[in-house]
């Protein structure tokens, strides 16, 4: 009896086949290719003059790279994040890690399946890429084939990260937002302290440069023509150092995931749960904990409702002592922001700093909304509960709002973290109270988008673990789809088209209201915020006929 | 004052070609258990939904107290206290957190809502589990927190689908006392289970339903006579030399419709009949004359899984 190899890798092949015969992975294909096809399309010659358009080619390419680039981000991630948790909760890998199989085996094969499944996503965008080559001014040497392999290091790290993270969580969701949160870390705040610290020297400096390294931005920055605006920032790394730092952090997380994948994994008992009486805490505790986790509650009061109150205590992130530390985490980061911008310590204005604190919004609501709205309602169906709550008198309408609070208030309170940054942002300042507060209309707005849809893909869900891949795909390609087309503003796309797209975008109406780099020209209030209200209504009406259907008798 | 709790009349639900339920009639009095027996799609769930309000009847009534099930389901859902075959747990919420939410959406106010937790686990002794998270309990205990919440806002009946599923012989034995003892306080049970043996143990009235019909419906008794009429016997020899000639002399005593079955291993005969005593006795004596070494000659007791078997392997 052969043991499996390699090459005869049984993981692979049925991971491989069940994600090929899926749907999702045909509609993603065939979005990208249809995306970077219309790119290209757009400004591809009509007549013969190609030596003229050769000079534009690259900015064709440019916007066709980071949409792939952003097409890998978000969805080669979402499923090996879930490939390992699921597995453990589904009772399969026990039966796995109990086979001849080796662990090493049943690892390459999940990491292999994913990243062969990723060369395809951006494989049915090569035909684009090379339409941008026949248009001249890009090479395959110095454009095409490093593409090629950033997205390929891409694909390994994100694979290995995400089945890094899977091996690690004890539910789906978790999984997911760890994930994409430290996924938001690579890509954007590894490349934080040389942009906000500027020039440095000595070790720090090489800590600082070797970080950027994690980013691919730096390595699509130089390929696509824009080095420039890299330099300009201090960043003096390229592909080649992103491509060596993927193949060191794969190669760490792979033999993290693997030493971790053993049947002892398994050998966990469940929490059954402690009380701790407050008077007996220690002080240490006390402080950690602001609203202990493990105190005894106390009824749900009258006027609360019930579901609202349910929903944040069985949610871990949502307790309230995850909450407030995220809270004063972003109030502590914004006003150092705003602190470092008053002193002099980087050369920033208010509009550069308001930016950063809108996108440090952004972040936090796509990355906490998808995974907290995409469990309102598929995990309530896939527990059972659901069905409870059906066989209960409480009103449909009760527990939809119940449920939507709960995403929306947390979200809030987020949101609420900058507040500080904001005062005193207006204090150095006091002409931009009226933009500050066009700024918090708009941001509220998003965060409703974010909780209205977010539920709307839960309640169409009929898994938690689809429901979540899936609104973080909705929100991302709202939000930075919208983005990527700002990127191709000139070219390929023209002024008028990038300013209704943006209108769809609530975080570029506070970017364009701050007068952020880039956004100066739009003029997005307030016809985004009938736009983003709008989509809020639809998603709502939406939302509210769904929740009807699935509570009303058969 | 007629004492019926729960009634359905010709209750019938179609799925577009697909008749789930047709035509069932029965009725359940206060502090009877009903067992509700049935294969798997034979349409007991379909049952269920309709007389917790979760679905609605293609024609025909259900009513539980006299409201009816289908034009009144906010009124039902108070009357009656659901417990699926599916738990429904949620992450990170003890015992007691889990009662409270189940008490809070079913209206019952703050100031009662204490008291009534600390009751209904009293009843369903899970006092000592109430700050554990309830992902965390055993099968058993998750059954019995399942009991408390649907105690908690008092109802009239309760319908339970498969207590006593996956649970060990101590904790079924638990099941049981907690199901009778309601039963005794005064609420009408309707449970499901596969388990008929314990079913038979606890109902006072037994309906089993086979794609989408009843087939029986009365007292275990009642039900047993009319689907087991007949009564089986069996015949032990002290040999096996003996069976071949026991064969032949039984042969020629039985009627054709008395089939007789041997089973050389353990050297016995079986047969089922409809014959009274004195005609047992008779057949017994030319067994003995007939010199055949007879060692037992004893009745087979059916019980409701043969009850059941018989109906069910019509299908």
């Amino acid at each position: 009896m052969n043991s499996p190899s390699l090459l005869n890798n049984p993981i692979l092949q049925r991971e491989l086949t069940s994600r090929l015969r899926s749907p999702k992975a045909l509609i993603a294909m065939a979005l990208v290719a249809i995306v970077s096809c219309t790119l290209v399309l757009m400004r591809w010659p009509r007549e013969a003059t190609i030596d003229l358009v050769s000079q534009g080619s690259i900015q064709v390419f440019r916007p066709v790279a980071y949409a792939i680039a952003i097409a890998i981000m978000m969805l080669t991630p979402a499923f090996p994040a879930t490939a390992i948790v699921s597995e453990r909760k589904k009772g399969t890998l026990v039966l796995m890690l109990n086979s001849p199989t080796p662990p090493w085996v049943i690892y390459i094969g999940k990491l292999l399946a994913n990243v062969l499944l990723s060369v395809l996503l951006f494989s049915v965008s090569l035909p684009a890429i090379f339409a941008c080559y026949a248009m001249g001014g890009i090479s395959i040497a110095g454009n095409v084939l490093p593409l090629v392999l950033i997205f390929l290091g891409m694909a390994f790290q994100y694979s290995a990260l995400g089945l890094w993270v899977s091996s690690r969580s004890q539910s789906i969701d978790a999984s997911l937002r760890w994930t994409y949160g430290i996924l938001l870390c690579l890509v954007v705040l590894s490349i934080g302290p040389t942009v906000l610290v500027g020039k440095l020297s000595g070790l720090k400096a090489w800590i600082a440069q070797a970080m950027t390294t994690l980013s691919p931005i730096p390595a699509l920055q130089q390929i696509t023509g824009a080095q420039g605006q890299s330099q300009a920032i201090g960043i003096g790394t390229g592909w080649i150092e992103f491509l060596i730092m993927c193949a060191v952090s794969t190669l760490g997380l792979a033999l993290a995931t693997v030493y971790k994948l053993h049947p002892t994994m398994m050998d966990r008992a469940r929490d059954a749960g402690k009380v701790i009486d407050p008077k007996q805490s220690s002080w240490l505790r006390r402080l950690s904990y602001l609203v202990d986790p493990n105190r005894r509650k106390s009824g749900i009061p009258f006027w609360l409702n019930p579901v609202m109150v349910k929903e944040f205590r069985t949610r871990k992130f949502g307790r309230l002592h995850w909450l407030l530390r995220l809270v004063a985490g972003g109030a502590i980061v914004s006003i150092l922001l705003t602190v470092v911008a008053a002193t002099g310590t980087v050369n920033w204005g208010v509009d550069r700093i308001a930016s950063s604190m809108v996108l440090m919004q952004i972040g936090f609501l796509l990355l906490l909304g998808p995974s907290l709205g995409a469990n309102l309602i598929a995990s309530e169906v896939e527990s059972g509960g659901w069905q409870l709550m059906r066989a209960s008198p409480i009103s449909p309408w009760r527990i939809l709002s119940g449920k939507l609070l709960s995403t929306f208030l947390t979200l809030l309170l987020l949101l609420m973290a900058t507040l500080p940054g904001y005062v005193m942002m207006s204090y150095i300042q006091p002409a931009i109270g009226g933009q500050v507060s066009n700024v918090i209309i708009s941001l509220l707005i998003a965060t409703a988008m974010v909780t209205i849809l977010s539920a709307c893909v839960s309640a169409y869900s009929k898994t938690s673990a689809a429901a979540t891949a899936a609104s973080y795909a909705v929100l991302l390609f709202l939000f930075a789809g919208t983005l990527l087309i700002w990127l191709g503003r000139g070219n390929p796309f023209g002024p008028v088209f990038v300013e209704r797209a943006l209108l769809l975008n609530p975080a570029a109406t506070a970017l364009a209201e701050m007068k952020a780099p880039g956004f100066e020209t739009f003029q997005l209030i307030p016809n985004g915020w009938y736009v983003g209200l709008s989509i809020c209504a639809a998603g709502l009406v939406i939302l509210i006929l769904r929740i009807a259907r699935l509570t009303r008798a058969e | 004052m007629s004492d019926t709790v729960v009634e359905t009349t010709n209750l019938t639900k179609s799925y577009g070609d697909f008749t789930a339920l047709s035509d069932l009639s029965i009725h359940v009095n206060r502090g009877q258990i009903l067992g509700f027996i049935g294969p798997n799609g034979a349409g007991k769930t379909t049952t269920i939904k309709i007389l917790v309000g979760l679905s609605k009847p293609t024609s025909g009534t259900a009513t539980i107290a006299g409201v009816d099930c289908s034009q009144n389901a906010s009124k039902i859902k108070r009357l009656v206290g659901y417990m699926p075959d599916k738990f429904g747990s949620y992450d990170n919420m003890r015992v007691h957190e889990y009662l409270d939410f189940f008490g809070a959406i079913f209206g019952i106010p703050g100031s009662q809502r204490k008291a009534r937790i600390q009751e209904v686990m009293e009843t369903t002794s899970t006092t000592y589990m109430q700050d554990r998270f309830v992902e965390s309990l055993s099968h058993g205990m998750q059954q019995r927190v399942g009991i408390a919440r649907t105690l908690l806002h008092d109802p009239e009946v309760l319908i339970l689908d498969e207590p006593a599923n996956g649970l060990d012989p101590k904790a079924r034995i638990e099941m049981r006392q907690l199901l009778l003892q309601l039963a005794s306080r005064g609420k009408t049970l309707i449970v499901t289970s596969h388990i008929l043996p314990e079913l038979a143990r606890i109902c006072n009235v037994v309906a089993i339903v086979t794609a989408g019909k009843l087939r029986a419906f009365g007292s275990v008794d009642e039900v047993m006579s009319s689907l087991c009429p007949q009564r089986s016997y069996e015949i032990q020899l002290a040999s096996a030399a003996h069976l071949e000639q026991a064969e032949q002399v039984l042969g020629k005593l039985l009627l054709e419709s008395e089939v007789l079955t041997s089973s050389p291993a353990e050297l016995t005969l079986r047969f089922p009949t409809v014959r009274t005593e004195p005609e047992l006795a008779e057949l017994l004596h030319q067994l003995v004359a007939a010199k055949l070494p007879v060692t037992q000659f004893r009745e087979l007791t059916s019980d409701l899984e043969d009850a059941f078997l018989s109906v069910a392997g019509k299908d």
